[in-house]
């Protein structure tokens, strides 16, 4: 069970902008999906879901379960202008690994709340016993890339032609991997 | 101290005037810039590493002996402040900067020294941002900082 005792979180940007990091609740429908209403059409195109649609994000909010997916929102006041999320299985033989996912509302991007809300997921995974982190990108999202590759993350896979975006197009996929410290680690500091 | 020359606890500069209020460097300029910032004396040893001489790329084989010394002195000094936190994965960056640094001997001429010792201080540098992010901070950058040093070249910026 990860210790969410550190929530909610003051972070500061590096424009002075100060916004608030804490995990989603069953209150923050319409933030949310107002949040992924302002994603450009060419980033939607990946999303696994249609979250243009407001039940979908209801769905979420009626079936939060921490331990499986656990959202964390960044907020300027009210509005969401980040989300990450970190998606476990509490079974099975990936039960080790922890999937990352991050998205950021374009007036936020490029001042480093994307590679603050790796760092906070990362911060996560290492408190959940997980043994590695796993990101999915397409790898035209080099701003994306360059933040996991920031945070420690590697990549594990390319695959071309991998995944389609939803007008057909095809595009390579990258597998990017975090490996976990846990305690058979031998640390030397 | 008033009145006297003293050296930056943070930066090492030598600096004139009252300690207490941040002194100023000879020539008049003002005091240390990191003075006030979280874990300032961490980002002046980064950064005066990161600036250092070494870096050059007619580096002397002293000053690359000095760059490497002065890393294993930074890699420490994080060490000791990550004692005190329950930062696993600053941890395991610092980890990656001591196995980089060791495998780094400028005495050996090994033809990677200059690559690890740039991963070392790459690593040390994260460990740093991972302790600025548990107090809600923005990542150190080092950029914002090099008026104070001798820097010919701005890398490019670029973050998400």
């Amino acid at each position: 069970m990860i210790d969410l005792d550190r929530y909610p979180r003051e972070i500061a940007l590096r424009n002075g902008a100060r916004l608030v990091f804490r995990p989603m609740d069953r209150d923050d429908v319409d933030r949310l999906w107002n949040f992924f209403g302002r994603i450009p059409p060419e980033d939607k195109m990946f999303f696994r879901q249609d979250v243009g649609r407001r039940e979908v994000v209801q769905h979420w909010a009626d079936t939060l379960d921490y331990g499986l997916v656990l959202p964390i929102l960044a907020l300027e006041g009210d509005r969401v202008v980040g989300d990450a999320t970190l998606h476990r299985q509490k079974t099975g033989w990936k039960q080790g690994v922890g999937v990352v996912r991050v998205q950021i509302a374009p007036d936020y991007r490029h001042l480093g709340l994307g590679t603050a809300m790796v760092r906070e997921l990362r911060h996560l995974g290492e408190k959940s016993a997980l043994r590695y982190l796993m990101a999915e990108v397409i790898e035209e999202q080099a701003a994306a890339v360059r933040a996991f590759e920031k945070m420690g993350f590697v990549r594990g896979a390319a695959y071309r032609d991998f995944v389609n975006d939803q007008a057909g197009g095809l595009h390579n996929l990258l597998v990017l991997l975090y490996p976990m410290s846990y305690p058979s680690d031998d640390l030397d500091v | 101290m008033a009145g006297t020359d003293h050296h930056c606890p943070h930066c090492g500069a030598e600096l004139r005037g009252d300690m207490r209020k941040g002194g100023s460097r000879h020539g008049g300029a003002p005091g240390c810039p990191y003075d006030g910032l979280a874990y300032a004396a961490l980002r002046a040893g980064h950064d005066a590493i990161y600036f250092g001489a070494w870096r050059r790329i007619d580096a002397l084989p002293l000053e690359i002996r000095r760059g490497y010394h002065g890393i294993g002195r930074h890699i420490d000094a994080i060490g000791r402040e990550l004692a005190g936190h329950d930062l696993p994965a600053a941890a395991r960056d610092l980890n990656e900067a001591v196995k980089a640094h060791r495998t780094a001997d400028p005495r050996e001429d090994a033809p990677d020294v200059l690559r690890l010792m740039d991963n070392a201080l790459s690593y040390a540098h994260r460990a740093i941002d991972d302790l600025l992010h548990e107090k809600g901070l923005p990542p150190h950058q080092p950029m914002d900082f090099a008026e104070w040093y001798d820097v010919v070249e701005i890398p490019f910026r670029d973050e998400w």
